[in-house]
């Protein structure tokens, strides 16, 4: 039978029973929360395509944990590389976005005037745009459709 | 002929006592949710993802934007029990 101890609740720091072995490179995890990933989601799209891709990929062929280390940590130090990128020119921007996520149940359509001056900032500092994949060719994609639908109600 | 105000107490009572109610359940959700609004409609990945915010700060609706994790977070996950059989 087996216990669990909560690792929040423990008097001890925690050492690692079964780490990894020395061989594998560590990389640093991101330590941002899911609202200020979620703001930046298209931004991780356009500037770490490359690696994705290959992790996407890589994954494709077989879901085995350890075949796709390597890209993996590609992927994270590209998507630390943009968040340290976007904390230090459009900080502002950033944060005001994704706190207005947060007040609203993560909905991109509820945030669209955050995200107009975050769009603006990233596209002026880092040249990054945001393109939905998979949207229709020909009309304005529905981040820049002037009189949406589904829209907050206050303007 | 006078109005009967005395009938509408009732009325009264029930406005007030809904709006009442209603007014407690919505502040005791937000105190459980960190002053915001509660999440609605959460799937597995967005349990998953409040999972890992908890992990990162403590809380489910806790929130930081900085790029590196903190230390814990590497062994902070409940993969890790112990047998005791």
């Amino acid at each position: 039978m087996s216990v669990y101890h909560d690792p929040s609740k423990a008097d001890k720091p925690y050492t690692d029973p079964t780490p990894l072995p020395a061989n594998i490179p560590k990389v640093q995890e991101i330590g941002a929360t899911s609202a200020p990933l979620k703001s930046a989601a298209f931004f991780l799209g356009a500037y770490c395509k490359d690696y994705n891709e290959d992790f996407m990929l890589c994954k494709a062929e077989s879901r085995d944990p350890g075949h796709c280390l390597k890209e993996g940590r590609r992927v994270t130090r590209c998507a630390t590389e943009l968040i340290t990128k976007l904390r230090e020119n459009c900080l502002k921007e950033f944060e005001s976005h994704w706190a207005c996520l947060e007040n609203n149940n993560q909905e991109y359509y509820m945030c669209r005037k955050p995200e107009r001056t975050l769009n603006k900032c990233v596209f002026e500092k880092l040249g990054l745009t945001k393109t939905i994949p998979g949207s229709a060719a020909g009309k304005p994609q529905i981040h820049e459709v002037e009189k949406p639908i589904f829209k907050a109600v206050q303007k | 002929m006078p109005v009967p105000w005395e009938a509408l107490i009732p009325f009264g009572l029930l406005t007030t006592m809904f709006a009442a109610a209603g007014t407690l359940f919505n502040t005791s959700q937000r105190l459980q949710n960190q002053g915001k609004p509660v999440r609605y409609g959460l799937d597995a990945w967005e349990n998953m993802m409040m999972d890992r915010d908890k992990r990162l700060t403590g809380h489910l609706r806790g929130q930081r934007s900085d790029p590196i994790a903190p230390e814990e977070f590497a062994t902070n996950s409940a993969w890790y029990t112990e047998r005791t059989g």
